[in-house]
Order: structure tokens, then sequence, then C-alpha cells
């Protein structure tokens, strides 16, 4: 049993990775897709393409609209058909391309063959820029633009780039079977990331649950040989997937409020990012692709899928070629059941940052009855930030945002602890997830005003 | 035992005279001057405190007024032209005549009109579900009817119709302070002027989608086809992003935009009904033109 876990917090749901065993399958490329502008943090791309170009795949489509922004390319080959406003999986209006399919042609220079290059490059700057190109985001659920994490400000340093391979959300076994079927491609992304900052040490964290995973990755490392990598292995313990919480698990180091996790020398990548860091420096390939997991609390394991998706493809179709969507299901949600997303319109696509289609039955789903709190404190020993959420739950309810800021709003990462060991099924993620919108807002006018 | 009794009654009333005397002292000294007509003024509001004025509460606002050099940019929406004729008397300022105001929701979309295509399961707050998506319905701006407003109004004028899931306003009791308008996180409700014997003419919808999928998501929804504007003698409306607004400084209440709607968005309210004339049932067959 491995003793590296964080320190305060946490929860132990039932992992439910019930697909782990479901070899990765190529999903089929539907007859249309629509590619959304919006699939990274920060400004959303805009679209460089108009209705009737043609397009291959990789032909870059979104351009970047700010520092904080990301490339987009096309993940088929065929006509734009149209360029405007669709609904997301939230149900609200967001530009899309609309690109008809036909065949398969890749963009001149891409390689497509499956040899591993296993060369290093030592261009910081071009591999920098090629990460760019690519529009490589980060996989691991928030989508921030991978260049501008690789890229520090100079007066900061990184001495340790992890490659968080934790993959703590229950149900979601797409980057377990990554790590399985594609170790050694992860471990030159890894070894390209570490070039980047300067040669740091670099560890990739695999929680316990994931013995097959940790051997192939260990193999893979010991295989390649690269300088000052290791695997480590990790206690299982939710959420360890957390860039704060992983940075505490294996450095033991605590990133202050407001600050990011280069104040303390540390860099985390997701194993998906590495993959798509190691495709798009070694192969030229751009973040097209992304492996996704269909599964569900009821489902049976045989129609539960691990599929390798271009971006841009619908749910529903998605949905029509695992089986359909199963009769019990109360509620669909792509990410994992704790900080996923509910899917409101099954005819939204996919983004970059997709990484399941979960069919929750009733039961497991069904909002229980608010009770009264009877201050039994489960929530704040559950919370990994040391937080208490009943208390900021109190102050939010009573409108006071001096109260909400002292209690420290802005620093919860709604992981849902909280409101999982919550007997009286107090909604107090929703209810901390907006006093943290208000404290956020007054902080940012704060330093608005001054500047 | 008798002697106890009284020294026990001497020292406390001699401490409670000479702690009153310290009070009475300190009182005097630290006296905080106010002006008397600020008692005054408040006690002519309606001291509901519900902050529709702009202050903090009805003392906020009692000191403001009495500050003012003029009571332009005070006006009290919830005691109207009549509680600033007071205040104005107390203060002896003139105070100018405001049109009364009521709180109009902007959305039609009842059951009826724009079916649910998801059930929300989460804490009954529109603050809350706005955050979390569009919505149980197909139109990301319309009424999300977790009845935020009904719990921001102080004087239980808003009240949730279990049929149509819409806030319905009940005009005797708005006082126009806008608590509800800042309570939607959609800006669904608005303040309009209450018109001559509270007729009104607005569009009820808030939808800035394109046409084709406003008429998916609601049967009530304006489509942006701007036959209203061109129909509005006074050039009061105008469509902007798929979305038709009547100004109501200029509105005229001719009631011709809502004959030529051809969704019925727009919404009439109050109107003596008037007998149907033989030759008009032309709205009823472009209705029927623009559904097929």
């Amino acid at each position: 049993m491995s003793k590296y876990t964080f320190p305060i917090g946490g929860i132990h749901p039932n992992d439910a990775k019930f697909s782990k065993g479901c070899a990765i399958e190529v999903l089929p490329i539907p007859p249309v897709v629509y590619v959304s502008m919006a699939q990274h943090l920060g400004a959303p791309a805009v679209p460089c393409v108009a209705a009737g170009d043609k397009v291959k795949v990789g032909t870059v489509i979104g351009e970047p609209a700010g520092f904080i922004s990301a490339y987009i390319h096309s993940p088929v080959s065929g006509t734009v058909k149209s360029v405007g406003p669709r609904k997301d999986l939230a149900g609200n209006n967001v530009t899309h391309v609309e690109i008809t399919v036909e065949g398969d042609e890749w963009e001149d220079g891409i390689d497509l063959t499956p040899d591993i290059v296993k060369e290093i490059p030592s261009d910081r700057a071009a591999v920098l820029d090629k990460i760019k190109k690519c529009g490589v985001v980060g996989l691991g659920g928030a989508t921030f633009p991978a260049h501008v994490k690789l890229n520090p400000s100079p007066d900061t340093k990184a001495d340790c780039i992890l490659i968080n391979g934790a993959e703590c959300e229950p149900y979601l076994t797409s980057d377990h079977r990554i790590m399985i079927e594609r170790p050694e491609e992860i471990v030159i992304g890894a070894a390209i990331m570490q070039m980047v900052l300067g040669g740091c040490r670099c560890v990739i964290a695999i929680e316990d649950n994931k013995p097959e995973a940790i051997a192939s990755m260990k193999g893979a490392v010991a295989k390649l040989g690269y300088r000052n990598m290791e695997v480590l292995t990790l206690k299982k313990k939710y959420p360890q997937g957390g860039e704060k919480q992983l940075i505490d698990a294996v450095l033991r180091r605590q990133v202050g409020s407001g600050a990011l996790p280069i104040s303390v020398g540390a860099v985390v990548q997701n194993v998906a990012t590495a993959l798509a860091v190691y495709e798009a420096v070694q192969k030229n390939r751009p973040l097209i692709t992304n492996t996704m997991t269909i599964t569900g609390d009821k489902l049976p394991v045989s129609e539960q899928h691990n599929y390798l998706f271009r971006i841009g493809v619908p749910f529903s179709f998605i949905a029509e070629q695992a089986g359909g969507v199963p009769e019990y299901a109360a509620k669909i949600v792509s990410g994992g059941p704790m900080m996923g997303k509910a899917i409101a319109n099954m005819d939204a696509t996919t983004v970059k940052g997709t990484s399941s289609l979960l069919y929750l039955s009733k039961e497991s789903t069904k909002r229980k009855e608010e009770g009264l709190c009877i201050r039994c404190a489960r929530c704040a020993e559950s919370c990994p930030m040391g937080l208490e959420p009943f208390l900021i739950n109190r102050v939010y309810k009573a409108g006071d945002l001096a109260g909400m800021e002292k209690a420290s709003a802005q620093d919860c990462i709604e992981c849902g602890c909280c409101q999982y060991s919550c007997p009286a099924n107090i909604p107090l993620v929703d209810n901390i997830r907006m006093a943290k919108g208000q404290v956020m807002a007054e902080i940012k006018k704060r330093r608005s005003n001054g500047k | 035992m008798t002697g106890i009794f009284l020294w026990t009654v001497g020292i406390l009333a001699g401490l409670g005279f000479i702690l009153a005397l310290v009070l009475f002292l300190i009182a005097k000294k630290f006296k905080v001057e106010e002006d008397p007509r600020i008692d005054l003024v408040e006690k002519a509001l309606p001291g509901a405190n519900c902050g529709g004025c702009g202050f903090a509460g009805c003392h906020a606002f009692a000191d403001a007024a009495v500050k003012a050099p003029n009571l332009d940019n005070n006006f009290c929406p919830v005691g109207g032209n009549e509680v600033m004729k007071k205040v104005a008397e107390i203060l002896g300022y003139e105070v100018k005549q405001q049109t009364p105001k009521v709180a109009v929701l902007k959305c039609n979309g009842s059951c009826e009109n724009r079916p649910r295509t998801n059930e929300y399961d989460g804490v009954k707050s529109c603050r809350v579900k706005a955050t979390l998506y569009a919505g149980d319905t197909l139109c990301p701006y319309g009424c999300l009817g977790c009845g935020d407003c009904v719990a921001a109004c102080n004087f239980g004028a808003i009240a949730i119709n279990p049929e149509t899931l819409l806030p319905e306003v009940d005009e005797s009791k708005c006082t126009a302070c806008g608590a509800c308008t800042r309570a939607c996180p959609r800006g669904l409700l608005e303040l309009r002027n209450k018109g001559p014997r509270s007729m009104r003419v607005y569009v009820a919808c808030s939808n800035k989608d394109k046409g084709m999928f406003t008429r998916k998501a609601c049967k009530a929804g304006c489509i942006g086809c701007g036959k209203c504007a061109k129909v509005c003698p006074h050039g009061a409306i105008t469509v902007e992003n798929n979305l038709a607004y009547i100004d109501y400084t200029k509105c005229k209440l001719c009631k011709k935009c809502v004959a030529e709607c051809p969704i019925g968005a727009i919404h009439a309210v109050n109107f003596p009904v008037l007998k149907p004339k033989p030759e008009a049932p032309a709205p009823e067959a472009k209705k029927e033109a623009a559904n097929e």
C-alpha cells in the first residue's frame, strides 16, 4: 500500500471502473460534424473558414483570440457547410463550424505511421510553438491551453512536472486505457514536456486501483530510459486528480490561495495531454482526437466502450454507435459523476476535453429531499481544501459577501466531496459555486480598481 | 431583616439614579444633531425598506432627500406621487410627477407554449440554474421558473402560476421597487409605465435566437420578423438581435402591432373588450399563413 496521498479531506466513492477492460475502439466518422469554437478555457477561437471552403483533416479552422486561447483544427476532411451559433451540451449558443464529411484526407506533413519516434527534440521554442500550433490543451478537465502552462514566466522555475494519471473520478477509464495501450507515447510526451521545462524531475502519478496501468507505465519508463523520470503509486482517494491535491500528495507542497501551481515549482499535466503533446511534436498531428468512455451504473459491460473519437462528433451519434441510450438512463453526464456536466442536449458535440458519456439511473442521481444542517461537520472533514462548506453555505444564504470571502469561498475547487458526504443532502456545492462566483467577481473588481 | 431590605432597595435605587445621570450626561455631550425633518420624511415614507429608490432603506432615503438641493434624483417608487408630494411639502421642494410603473414579465414560455425537453432536479434557485445550463426547455433566454423573483418581492406581488409555471405580477400590489428585475438572472422583468387605466402593450419575449430556433423552442417566441416595427405609426418599436422591443415612452397604445404579430408575442393587457367587428379576421388568417 502506498503512502502517497493528499493529507486533508477527500472521500472514497465506489470507483465503478466497469469499462477498464474494454479496449479502445476507433469511432466511425459521422456524415456531418460540428466543431465548437469554445473548446478550451479562455477566449473562444475565431473561425477562419467560411461556408463552401474545402478542408482536410488538420486544417486550421479556428484561430486563438487572445493569450489564453487555442487553435482549432478540422477533425475531418470535407466541405464547410456553415459557420454559426449552435447549442452546446448545456443548451447555450456557441459558434460552431459545420463540416460535411467527404473521404478522409489528411493535411500534408502529418505522420500517420504507427512508428514510435523516440528522439526528443532539443529546440524548446520550436516545440512550444508546435504545441501551440497543434491546439493542445489540458485534457484533465479544465482544458487550459498547454503552451501557456508549459511556458511559465521567467521569474518562476519549475522543478517538477507531474503527469496526472490519477483518474480519481468514478466510472472514467479512458486515461486508464491509454496508459495500458499507449504507454510509450505518453512517456515520450512527458519527456518532451520535461525538456521544455528545463529538464526537471518528472513524476507519473497513478492511483493504486489501476495496477495494470502502473505496470505498463513502469515498463515503458524502464524501456525508454529517460533521465529523472519515475512512476509513483498513489493511494486511491477522490479528488486526487485535482491539481492542488496532486501536488500535495506527491511533493507535500501547498499551493496558496489564488496562486498557480508554478508558484511552488510544479506543473501538472494529464496523461492524455502528454499523449497529445507526443502526437503534436513527434507526429505533427493536431489535437483532433481524444479518448472517451461510454459507461453507466446499470449498463452491461458488454455495452460499455472506450472510444477514440474525433472532436465535433454529436453525442447522439456516439450513443447510437454504442447501442443507443439505455432505457434506465435518467441522467446523461459528460465527464465524471462528481464534476461532470449533465447533457441537456444530445445533439451537442464532443469537444477536446470530452472524457465520457455516462448513463446514470434515477436511483443514483435523483436528489433527495434537503434536510437541516445538524453541524456534524462531515463536509468540513471531507473538504480537500480545508474549507468549512456549511459556513460558506450559511453566509451565502445570508448574502454576506465579506463573510463569503472570509470563509474562502474563492478557494473551492467544486469537487463535490461536501455534498457527497452531507447526510442532510444540502446542495452545498451549488451554493458554494454561487458564492465563489460572487467573491471572484468582487476580487476582480477590486484588482481592476487598484490598477 | 427590615434593615437589609431597606439597604438593598436604597443601594439599588441610588445606583440606578447615578447610572441614569451618567447616561443622561453622556447623551447630552455626544448628541448627534440630526435634522428633525429626516424623521418626518421617514414617517411619511412607506417604511418597507425595499431599496427600490436606490438607497439602503427608508431612513437613508429620507436623509438623502433632506440633504439634496432638490428632489429630482430622489423618488420613492413604492409610495409614488402621493408620498412624494407629502415629502415635498415637508421639505418645501417641488416634486416632478412620475408616471407610475409596474413590473412586466418579458416571457410567455408557459408549459403549453414551450415544451420541456429535460427535467431539472437541482437547487430550486434561478441563479443556480442559470449558471448550470440553458434550462429545461430549448429557449436559453426564457423564464427558469424557480421563483427567485417571488422570493425577492417584499410586497407579495409575484406568484408562480402553477399551470403556466411562469411568475405573475399582481398589479395592485406591485410597487415598482425593481427588486425582481435585479433578482432575475436573465433580466426578464422590466419596469414599464403602468399606462392609462393600466393599459399596456409589450413584447412578452426575450429570445434573441434566429426565428427558426425560436420557433422550435417556443410557440410564443418573438421571431424578429419586424412586421410590428413596420406597422407602428409612432416609431416605438425596434427590432434588434431578432427581438422586438416597444419603447413605452413612445407607444400610444394603438395596438396595430398586436394585430400584426404572427406569433402573438405582443401582449396588450387591460384593454376593454371590444365587440368583434364583422370584417376583422385578418390577423387570424395571417397567423395561419405564418404557421404554414
